[in-house]
């Protein structure tokens, strides 16, 4: 049963809603926090651009933030209000480098109408109140008292009802707020009101403006000495105020986001919907404005929010597209732009549609998003682990150890590679034509197996067998000197460095060795420290290694379990053990550097490699099968690469950046909204739409484009009619018919029409790299989802579920034939489908459950789910569980009853869990981003992948009960130490809510919780591990196994 | 043009002056620390846990028009407080938002 549910956040949101800059973490520091819907990031400026300090995770979608500076305070505060009314105001206490809250609180209203243009926070520049915009006709404000500190909230009547934009004037006696609105004849006007705070009223302002532009949408107040406001239009800008008016004509453009420059408010850049940059400058006289010019600066991503940094630079946050880091030249470049981008900032959002395929045949599962929007869509392609990127391959069967030496001491590149067998050993080198040939070195012994060979001081190098260790000169590449094991014993294992060897014989004796120029000089050993491993596997391989200044021991176990510990250099002592289970077979570490940084490759049937970020390790798969050996080979015809040792193979080969997630992006200048996988033809389908500006006239073209699976490149486009959309994509093969098609449903989207009466479903064959049409049917709507189903195609068309036969016609053409259909829905917008079973979730009613009788050729309701759920998504578990998604961010579970006693029992859907993800979901998919191994705890796991707005791709893993269990009793007690950021409290935050009901979370667990353990110190760790009379290694170990879920 | 684009302001001159500009097709991997607070202040003292009047704003309303209208009338029939009570709902009905 897959009732009992874990979801955990694989790729975090990346779409930048706000932006603001200010003195946060200290009032000689400037810092640039940006806003990411549930999380905010602290930026510190430096001279080396920006730095990242502190991701904050935040219990609510973030509706405004804004940091501002309260009388007598050195440093800035941080107002955050959340969708679901609530607000804190944040502060950095540097000296214990934490967040703490001054305040925070409810500002819900019991009733009320939610403005539907978003919430409007705002804080009076002069500190003397918070005011907020969140229920049509109420202006809520939260006074300040004269000691800094805030009051009791109180609404005041806004008689104005649509509101588009609420700011606060400067320098004003009387705090007083400028309000854009429209009214009921669609004009749009401002009108000024002053809070009355004594009296909790508005007084008549000082003065208003009406009859704006209609595309008046943004008002940006504009600090003394000139004061007043920018009104922003679509085909207009105005300066307003009591005592100027000023306009000048735009070109048209929608502007969604601003940043001011100057102190003064003289310039201001303004961000448009096709991403281009404008600089808005307010020309005055004697504090007289002038008059306003525009320029246009270059293009960006289409920004959402825009903060000016500092000396030129400025950050362009983006929902759209990749954020940047731009700089603003004088001089234009050769395209006659003055923005120059600096950095780009991924951004997956929104995730409009995506696949799980897998590409490299490798059983790794990667995801293809349809990602961004307008003239920033791309195709973003996500893989888990790390790959390598193989260059050569020699057949060789049963390796047992690899090394690689230089032929001296000074050698930048490595020129050996020693490849060790039962029973001899065999040199490598790269010859002339950069290959790899058997060479020789004759004073190594090579009728036996070697166990372990290292580059020497004094151009020599070390060999140890059963038998002896051998110094050999690198130059001559004859024997210097030689040790001999004594009689009767013989080597075990051993290992060395340049200067010293440490070897181990039968019996138990340890014997070190000091490298000298052509000898051997004995030293006595002392033990420093002992640590009981406890249980009864071997250690088979151990390692001494420092990453980020810390060392650490590792020490890898017969059974695929690694133990770390911290290692004190000085005294020898081990402390923090830590288990982590990394497959089944014995793993043999090694190290190797990367980009200037020393990593460790850790061989077993799950290769890992293990690194550190901001001082924790952290462990990211290899996307290999099985490795048994692995050493850093770094030739000069093979810089920085590895040589790996797997089934019977030899491969050189250089790895990918050392990351958990990799990212690759195919900027598509488009926006691609529904993208399907044809392994047969090896290529993706997809749907997409592009903008086209010509003379003033938006009009938008749909194409279906045919791309390579491998290079992403557009190898076959067929256009769509004028208001023809693609709503869906398949690939699917029919009854009777060996060829493998895409399917597309349309609809032409006309303007006058409410609901699309009319689309397509056409029928498309790849031959020859290249689309062919093979059939069409029209349809009397739009075709919102297509599914293959016993061998035919079944469509969501509006109200309709539709069965299509795939029929011969007598001249050997085929057709789509109606079989059977099923009414009864507002909009079927996402269907799925289980044998005879079909999943529908609609617009506005939640699930249905509908079965397909083949003797009947019919389609019947078997079941619902009465509640008003507005889907998003829908998946099925299993036989009986199905998960839906909802447009409050919610996400719910619900179980088919057919055990019911009577019809109407049988006939409900019953709500199992429900849960607050924050997230809106456009698609679900079976799938994993890991690599499934069948024998590990993991690979058990059931999991469904999602793709939201925000650009976050999650996992929910359907998890056993008793771990369920587990897990549940863990997240309570992580509820008591981890706290929310800003009073905010977690249980709330994961009810699921909508307009009709707030219910705790049930049958779902919060992943990005419970991981958020293996953060904790350890004191906090074993304050848990003693609620939950549970060792604390076991406790790292279980939360450790979870994290491979993703 | 120029005029209008030069001299960007600068609060420290450093700041950005040493950045390497990167690839910018190579897109910027920074992952900053996740911040989970385990320390007490998280919570605001008592007295700044802020909540809304209570009063429903008509009524607030009633009550201060009420105020206004009596307190010159303090020697008026009693009768005619009632009237004017059911005046003001009317009146205020029409232009206060609908619940």
């Amino acid at each position: 049963m897959s009732i009992w549910n874990y979801v955990v956040t694989a790729h975090k949101p990346t779409n930048v809603t706000h932006s603001c800059v200010g003195n946060f973490t200290g009032p000689q520091e400037l810092n640039l926090i940006i806003a990411k819907c549930t999380r905010i990031e602290i930026h510190l400026l430096t001279p080396q651009g920006l730095q990242p300090m502190l991701d904050v995770p935040i219990y609510g979608r973030i509706a405004t933030l804004e940091l501002f500076r309260p009388h007598g305070e050195a440093q800035d505060f941080l107002f955050i209000a959340t969708e679901r009314y609530k607000f804190c105001v944040l502060q950095w206490d540097a000296e214990a480098a934490e967040v703490i809250t001054r305040a925070m609180g409810d500002v819900s209203d019991r009733i009320g109408r939610p403005t539907d243009n978003g919430q409007i926070g705002i804080i009076d520049p002069e500190c003397r109140l918070i005011g907020l915009h969140l229920y049509d006709g109420l202006f809520k404000v939260i006074p300040f008292d004269n000691k800094g500190q805030l009051k009791e909230a109180f609404n005041i009547r806004l008689e104005e009802l649509q509101v588009l934009d609420i700011k606060f004037l400067y320098s004003c006696p009387k705090p007083t707020i400028v309000v854009l609105y429209q009214d009921n004849k669609d004009a749009r006007h401002v009108k000024t009101y002053e809070v009355a705070l004594k009296d909790k009223d508005f007084v008549e302002g000082p003065w208003s403006q009406n009859n704006l532009d209609n595309g008046a949408a943004l008002l940006i107040p504009v600090p003394p000495p000139l004061c007043g406001v920018l009104i922003i239009g679509e085909g207009t800008i105005v300066y307003c105020s009591a005592s100027a008016f000023k306009a000048i004509p735009i070109n048209p453009s929608i502007t969604r986001a601003y940043g001011r420059v100057d102190a003064d408010g003289s310039r201001y850049l303004l961000g448009d919907h096709a991403g281009l940059l404008h600089l808005l400058v307010i020309t005055h006289e004697k504090e007289k404005v002038t008059g306003l010019k525009i320029e246009l600066l270059g293009e960006t991503s289409i920004a959402s929010t825009i903060s000016y940094l500092d000396n030129a630079f400025v950050y362009v946050g983006s929902s759209y597209g990749d954020s940047q880091l731009i700089k603003l030249n004088l001089q234009p470049d050769a395209k006659g732009s003055y923005v120059e981008v600096l950095e780009r900032y991924v951004n997956l959002g929104p995730i409009v549609d995506f696949c799980v395929v897998d590409l490299e045949r490798q059983g790794q599962g990667q995801v293809v998003t349809c990602s961004g929007a307008y003239k920033d869509g791309s195709l973003r392609i996500v893989r888990n682990g790390i790959g390598i990127n193989e260059q050569a391959s020699v057949e060789l069967q049963g390796i047992k150890g690899m090394w690689s030496l230089r032929s001296a001491t000074d050698d930048p590149f490595d020129t050996f590679l020693v490849v060790s067998f039962i029973s001899e050993t065999r040199i490598l080198a790269m010859n002339l034509e950069d290959e790899l040939e058997e060479t020789e070195i004759e004073g190594f012994c090579s009728q036996v197996q070697t166990l372990f060979c290292h580059d020497a001081v004094y151009n020599q190098l070390v060999q140890v067998t059963s038998s002896s260790v051998r110094l050999v000169s690198s130059t001559t590449r004859e024997l210097r000197n030689e040790w001999h094991a004594p009689s009767g014993y013989s080597v075990n294992v051993a290992t060395a460095n340049a200067t010293q060897v440490l070897l181990a014989t039968g019996g138990g004796h340890l014997v070190y060795l000091e490298i000298g120029d052509g000898y051997f000089r004995f030293h006595d050993l002392n033990l420093i420290t002992k640590e009981h491993l406890g249980g009864e596997i071997i250690p088979r391989s151990v390692l001494l290694c420092a990453f980020e200044g810390i060392s650490y021991l590792l020490c890898a176990l017969g059974d695929g379990h690694l133990l770390n510990f911290l290692l004190n250099m000085n005294s020898g002592e081990l402390t923090d053990r830590k288990k982590v289970s990394l497959g089944t077979q014995p793993i043999t570490l090694r190290t190797f550097s990367s980009k200037n940084t020393t990593h460790v490759f850790a061989a077993s049937d799950r290769p890992t490699v293990i690194y550190s970020s901001n001082k924790k390790l952290l462990y990211s798969n290899v996307n290999l099968k099985e490795v048994s050996h692995m050493c850093p080979f770094n030739s000069a015809a093979f810089p920085d690469s590895l040589a790996i040792a797997k089934e019977g193979e030899l491969t050189i080969g250089t790895i990918d950046d050392i990351q958990k997630l990799h990212i690759r992006s195919i900027p598509l200048g488009e926006h691609a909204r529904r993208i399907c996988h044809q392994e047969q033809s090896r290529t993706f389908a997809i749907s997409s739409m592009k903008y086209c500006q010509s003379n003033a006239e938006e009009t938008e073209m749909h194409f279906i484009r045919l791309l390579d699976d491998q290079t992403f490149e557009f190898i076959s486009t067929y256009p769509l009619d004028q208001y023809e959309n693609g709503c869906s994509i398949l690939s699917c093969s029919f009854s009777d018919d060996t060829n493998v098609y895409y399917c597309v449903g349309t609809a032409y989207v006309m303007p006058e029409e409410n609901e699309p009466t009319k689309g397509r479903i056409l029928v498309f064959i790849v031959e020859d790299g290249k689309l062919q049409l093979i059939a069409e049917k029209e349809t009397k709507g739009a075709v919102y989802s297509l599914n293959a189903f016993n061998g035919k195609l079944l469509a969501a068309i509006n109200q309709k579920i539709q069965l299509y036969k795939w029929m011969l016609r007598d001249d050997g053409t085929r057709e789509l034939q109606s079989e059977c259909g099923h009414h009864g829905h507002i909009l079927a917008l996402y269907v799925q489908t289980r044998g005879d079973f079909i999943v529908v979730g609609d617009l506005m009613k939640s699930f249905s459950l509908l079965i397909y009788k083949h003797e009947e050729g019919a389609i019947e309701e078997r079941a619902r789910d009465y509640n008003a759920n507005w889907m998003s998504a829908v998946e099925i578990l299993d036989d009986d569980i199905y998960l839906g998604a909802e447009n409050n961010f919610n996400l719910f579970t619900v179980r088919k009853n057919s055990e019911g006693a009577t019809d109407e029992e049988r006939g409900r859907l019953e709500v199992v869990g429900e849960y607050h993800l924050g997230e809106f979901i456009n698609r679900f998919r079976h799938g994993s981003l890991v690599m499934r191994l069948p024998d590990s705890d993991v690979g058990q796991i059931p999991t469904v992948i999602f793709g939201t707005v925000n650009g976050v791709i999650g996992v929910i893993a359907s998890l056993p009960r008793d771990q369920y269990i587990f897990l549940e009793k863990l997240q309570a007690n992580l509820r008591k130490v981890i706290k929310g950021v800003g009073g905010l409290s977690h249980e709330q935050w994961r009810s699921f809510y909508n307009e009709k009901k707030t219910v705790d979370a049930k049958n779902f667990l919060d992943g990005d919780l419970i991981e958020s353990f293996l953060d904790l110190g350890r004191s906090r760790m074993e304050e848990i591990s003693k609620a939950m009379s549970v060792p604390v290694e076991e406790l790292m170990k279980r939360v450790e196994e979870l994290t491979r879920l993703h | 043009m120029g005029s209008l684009l030069g001299d960007w302001p600068s609060f420290d001159p450093h700041n950005f002056s040493q950045l390497r500009p990167s690839d910018p097709s190579n897109p910027s991997k920074m992952t900053p620390v996740t911040y989970h607070p385990t320390h007490d202040r998280t919570l605001p003292p008592p007295n700044q846990v802020i909540s809304s009047e209570a009063k429903n704003i008509l009524l607030r309303h009633f009550y201060q028009r009420a105020e206004e209208k009596l307190r010159p009338k303090r020697s008026a029939s009693e009768n005619l407080a009632p009237e004017h009570g059911c005046k003001h709902p009317r009146a205020s009905a029409s232009d206060t938002m609908p619940t």
